[in-house]
């Protein structure tokens, strides 16, 4: 019996000195978000505090100054809610019929669909941002919370395609076969058979365009105008000041805010995240 | 691109000219302006200007684009492209004649003559301002570059009272404060700071030598014994850095500085206004020109400026006029110099007034100097001297001789000369 | 066909092509675009003159180009195989049936919520000697206590990795962790009664049949390699020096730093056909697993 408790005081030992690492940044920015700036200049950026102030948050939240808009981040977080709820809702359902089309329907040139959708995933993002102010000029949605939607369905639309194929290429063939002698036709059996049986891969789905979309600056910060610009171009304001000392503690305040949405999500939708993936998502 | 161009000048004078008698009575002026300019005292001469511009009656539209330089770019790269260009952007040296070549700009000529600008411009700044003959653009502030600022409380140690004037008593001061356990450098090691770090040397040694292997790009003085010599300081202050250096930006250094516990700093004018904010006074550090090995005058200039953009709608035409009129009016440079710190554009500004510094006003001073004499070189680590082109590829070369100590001064020439010749 | 018949089936075509054509017609478009941009003299806006292979010297000349890319294939070789084995050991070990899995599960999970460019920043600073790890165990005592990888040239890309398998690794485990929940529970007791240990039950009869999620974990990865560009920006900015550039940076570099969009172009084009010798075999693989579903039907 003792070699099996060594044994579990090994894998609890491992797993403690991995969440050591992951923890690591996440502690010391915690700590830096209630420290002042001059304990933070006078002792180190890693400490504990030397005492608690909350300052940062009130300020980095609705005081601190962008140019002429001392309205802190609250916008700008606003404005990244209204992009990205639309741009992830959208893009999973897209990726989800296409999902179902490629998985579910042989047709001709599915391979070479399969493929260019594969190399989607990898486009370099900076080589894209030259066609798209193009394409968003042609469609008269430059400088709109609506563009950068499109921009961003578009472009997830690759991931959320291949998560969904490779989930529903284990819906059992059977069963479709069995819906079609019935007479169901194409939404039909999306509609009664694939939705339903989709919650777990649309969750993966989601929560993996609703992080990518909200962290993504380069777009963000191109695409929209002053006080349209989402949060991660606010952090970077907070973040660059290339003609002044960082303020760490306002930075961390900022941080954490900025990654509370994404935070959240992974904390209650973390387990069925992995239970999406489990029920098959990457067969 | 060329015959569009012209023709989109003469369309910008025409409706500068013609639009205002229509249009005066009617619009209320209204300026969109892209900048970098978001946070710090940069934000807040920014702000100053927008309320100005308020106060004469013109609504102002500032949209900053966050981060560095490269981002802002990409706004107004795609705001031409989008046949939306702003009224007016933040740009600097060569980068408006680049730029006026792929969208249109409005020819500030009238504007300018009017005013009377022009006399009262260093000439360094018009020559940037008007790269095809004609005003396009308008100077903001002017900083010098090879300033060096030294810490009170190490000079103490070392009992230093004076600024070295030539780079042997710099080098001699330095010595003597790593002695001292003071590590003698306290600039960072990120990539403009490289670039300035090393060009301040070549500056130092012989501005003819600079002018024409950086401004100028010629073989023969990128291969001479005086960009070789500026490898050779360059290498010396690589070494007095902090080993830590790397990657840093120099205000991470400023606690540590102002201890003593580091001791010169080659930076841009802009420092004082960082010390300021930092909660340091005039006592904590000397100030002054960098070393000089002739002894005379020499200034490297740094310069931001508003390019105006052509836009059809009458309100529009009136805010560039509006934002023009102030830009290039006398109170101007007090106002946003004070704040910034930097050299006020206009040389018939009263410095004497008490919102600035004495760092600032030996600057002016030496700016206008160095005009008569003809010594005054353009920035190249602050893209004054060539297109972004040309600068970047001198710059990767400077930043990697700057944090590899395997690469000799002989070996950097050689490369830096080679890079200049991959993008020429 | 009676028309009622005819519009249904007008319909369904659409809305079943659309999206498919668009998401499409966006990768062709814009590789075919950035193509064609590659082999002009662009600058600082497109413009449409030709300059054929030039661009593609230039920068397979640079010195920036070449380092990146083997930049390229230390850090991608480094954190594809690290992730992939630090993701697979914290799987297996979370699926011991231990206490607080949800609590591992959710610790290692969180850093694919955080940004590339905040986990790039507070890196940065952990990293930094001066105020960093370094700072904070001389001040315990060990003053011999060296941690700056981020301003040592040679060591500079490893940071990169770190700071990558910490923000990549979770995603990892959660996928095995899925696979390993959907092994058939038949076969590990066929294997226990076969009298097999855990190390042999795991890799005789476990990581093989989970072996198609190495295919994914490996994709998954490998994207996020290759287009890794705001983690370096944050924590090295390519330095010290240009020592730990990457493709992406040089890409981003030439296009708009250097306004030499034809450049820039050619760069991603390389980086792009480098890509297609990876994406190729698994397109391939993935139909044929397919193919061969519905061929057994």
């Amino acid at each position: 019996m003792s070699e099996s408790r060594l044994a579990r005081g090994l894998i609890y030992g491992t797993l403690l000195v991995f969440s050591l690492f992951y923890l690591l940044p996440l502690v010391v920015v915690m700590l830096n978000a209630v420290r002042s700036t001059a304990d933070i200049n006078h002792n180190s950026v890693i400490a504990w505090p030397a005492a608690v102030v909350w300052g940062n948050f009130a300020e980095t939240w609705s005081r601190y100054c962008i140019a002429e808009h001392c309205t802190g981040i609250r916008p700008y977080l606003i404005n990244s809610l209204l992009m990205v709820i639309p741009a992830t809702i959208i893009s999973t359902l897209l990726g989800a019929l296409n999902g179902y089309s490629l998985a579910l329907w042989r047709f001709r040139g599915d391979g070479i669909i399969f493929f260019v959708m594969t190399l989607g995933v990898f486009l370099p993002q900076q080589m894209n941002l030259v066609p798209w102010a193009i394409v968003l000029r042609d469609l008269g949605l430059f400088n709109t919370i609506s563009g950068l939607v499109l921009i961003h369905v578009v472009q997830g639309m690759s991931f959320t395609t291949l998560f969904c194929r490779n989930y529903y290429v284990s819906i059992p063939p059977d069963l479709l076969k069995a819906a079609r002698i019935d007479g169901a036709g194409f939404f039909r059996i999306f509609w009664r058979i694939v939705l339903p049986l989709s919650p777990p891969i649309l969750v993966v789905t989601a929560i993996w365009q609703f992080t990518g979309i909200w962290n993504e600056f380069l777009f963000g910060v191109t695409f929209s105008a002053g006080q349209n610009q989402p949060i991660t171009a606010a952090l970077i304001a907070l973040a660059v000041h290339v003609s002044e000392a960082p303020q760490y503690g306002l930075q961390s305040a900022a941080v954490l805010m900025a990654a509370a949405p994404t935070l959240l999500v992974y904390l209650f939708g973390g387990r069925y995240f992995v239970r999406g993936l489990t029920s098959g998502a990457v067969k | 691109m060329q015959p569009i161009s012209r023709r989109a000048m003469l369309a910008g004078t025409a409706g500068a000219l013609v639009a205002p008698a229509a249009a005066r009575a009617e619009v209320q002026p209204k300026i969109t302006i892209i900048s970098q300019w978001s946070a710090g005292s940069d934000g807040a001469a920014m702000v100053a200007l927008g309320k100005e511009f308020t106060r004469q009656g013109g609504i102002w539209e500032h949209n900053p684009v966050p981060g560095f330089t490269t981002e802002m770019m990409n706004k107004l790269r795609a705001q031409i492209i989008a046949g939306d260009p702003p009224a007016a952007s933040q740009l600097k040296g060569p980068e408006i004649a680049a730029w006026s070549k792929v969208g249109a700009v409005v020819n500030l000529d009238p504007l300018v003559k009017d005013a009377g600008y022009e006399a009262v411009v260093p000439a360094e700044l018009a020559r940037v301002s008007k790269p095809t003959g004609h005003w396009i653009a308008l100077p903001v502030q002017a900083y010098r570059i090879n300033t060096l600022f030294v810490s009170k409380k190490a000079a103490d140690k070392v009992g230093l009272t004076a600024l070295p004037k030539t780079w042997d008593e710099f080098n001699a001061v330095a010595e003597k404060m790593k002695a001292a356990g003071i590590t003698p450098v306290a600039n960072g090691g990120i990539k403009w700071d490289d670039g300035m770090k090393w060009e301040i040397a070549l500056c130092g040694i012989s501005p003819d030598a600079y002018r024409k292997a950086v401004m100028e790009l010629d073989d023969k003085a990128l291969k001479g014994p005086e960009v070789l010599a500026a490898f050779r300081q360059f290498r010396k202050l690589s070494a007095w850095s902090d080993p830590g250096a790397a990657g840093q930006h120099y205000s991470s250094f400023i606690p540590r500085y102002m201890k003593g516990e580091m001791g010169l700093l080659l930076m841009g004018g802009w420092a004082q206004g960082v010390f300021k904010n930092a909660g340091f006074s005039f006592d904590d550090y000397l100030i002054g020109p960098a070393p000089q090995d002739d002894g005379k005058v020499a200034f490297d200039l740094n310069a931001d400026e508003f390019i105006f953009w052509q836009k059809k709608q009458p309100e529009f035409v009136e805010g560039q006029k509006l934002l023009a009129k102030i830009v290039m009016s006398k109170d101007f440079g007090p106002m946003y110099s004070q704040i910034t710190g930097s050299i006020p554009v206009r040389t018939d500004t009263d410095l004497a007034a008490p919102g600035f510094s004495d760092g600032q006003r030996e600057a002016a001073h030496a700016l206008g100097e160095a005009v008569k004499a003809k010594r005054v070189v353009a920035s190249l680590a602050h893209n004054m001297a060539q297109t972004n082109q040309i600068t970047a590829a001198m710059l990767d070369v400077l930043t990697e001789f700057a944090h590899d100590d395997r690469i000799t001064p002989e070996k950097g020439q050689q490369r830096l000369a080679d890079a200049v010749d991959g993008v020429r | 066909m009676p028309p009622r018949r005819l519009l249904g089936e007008g319909i369904r075509s659409i809305v079943m092509w659309a999206p498919l054509v668009v998401s499409c017609a966006y990768v062709v478009l814009f590789s075919l675009w950035t193509t064609a941009v590659s082999l002009t003299r662009s600058t600082l806006l497109p413009d449409y003159s030709w300059a054929g292979w030039r661009n593609y010297t230039v920068v397979l000349n640079s010195r920036n180009w070449q380092v990146a890319y083997a930049n390229l294939a230390i850090y991608g070789t480094l954190f594809v195989v690290l992730a992939t084995a630090v993701g697979l050991l914290l799987a297996v070990l979370i699926d011991q049936r231990i206490r607080g899995e949800n609590v591992f599960r959710t610790i290692f999970l969180y850093p694919i919520a955080v940004s590339f460019v905040v986990t790039g920043t507070v890196w940065g600073w952990l990293f930094n000697p001066s105020i960093g790890l370094q700072k904070l165990v001389q001040g315990w005592g060990w003053t011999g206590f060296r941690f700056g990888w981020t301003i040592d040239r040679d060591l500079a890309i490893y940071a990169i990795v770190v700071a990558a398998i910490w923000h990549g690794s979770g995603f990892a485990m959660a996928l095995f962790l899925a696979g390993l929940r959907s092994v058939d529970a038949d076969l590990l007791k066929a294997a226990q009664i076969d009298g097999a240990g855990p190390w042999r039950t795991y890799t005789r009869v476990v990581l093989p049949t989970i072996g198609p999620i190495f295919v994914s974990v490996l994709v998954m990865l490998l994207q996020f390699a290759i287009k890794t560009y705001d983690l370096v920006v944050a924590l090295t900015a390519g330095g010290p020096g240009i020592s730990s550039t990457l493709p992406a940076l040089v890409v981003y570099d030439f296009m708009f730093q250097r306004g030499e969009l034809g450049r820039g172009s050619a760069a991603a084009v390389m980086l792009l056909a480098s890509l297609a010798v990876v994406v190729l075999p698994y397109s391939a693989f993935r139909l044929w697993q397919n193919r061969r579903r519905f061929a057994r039907v």
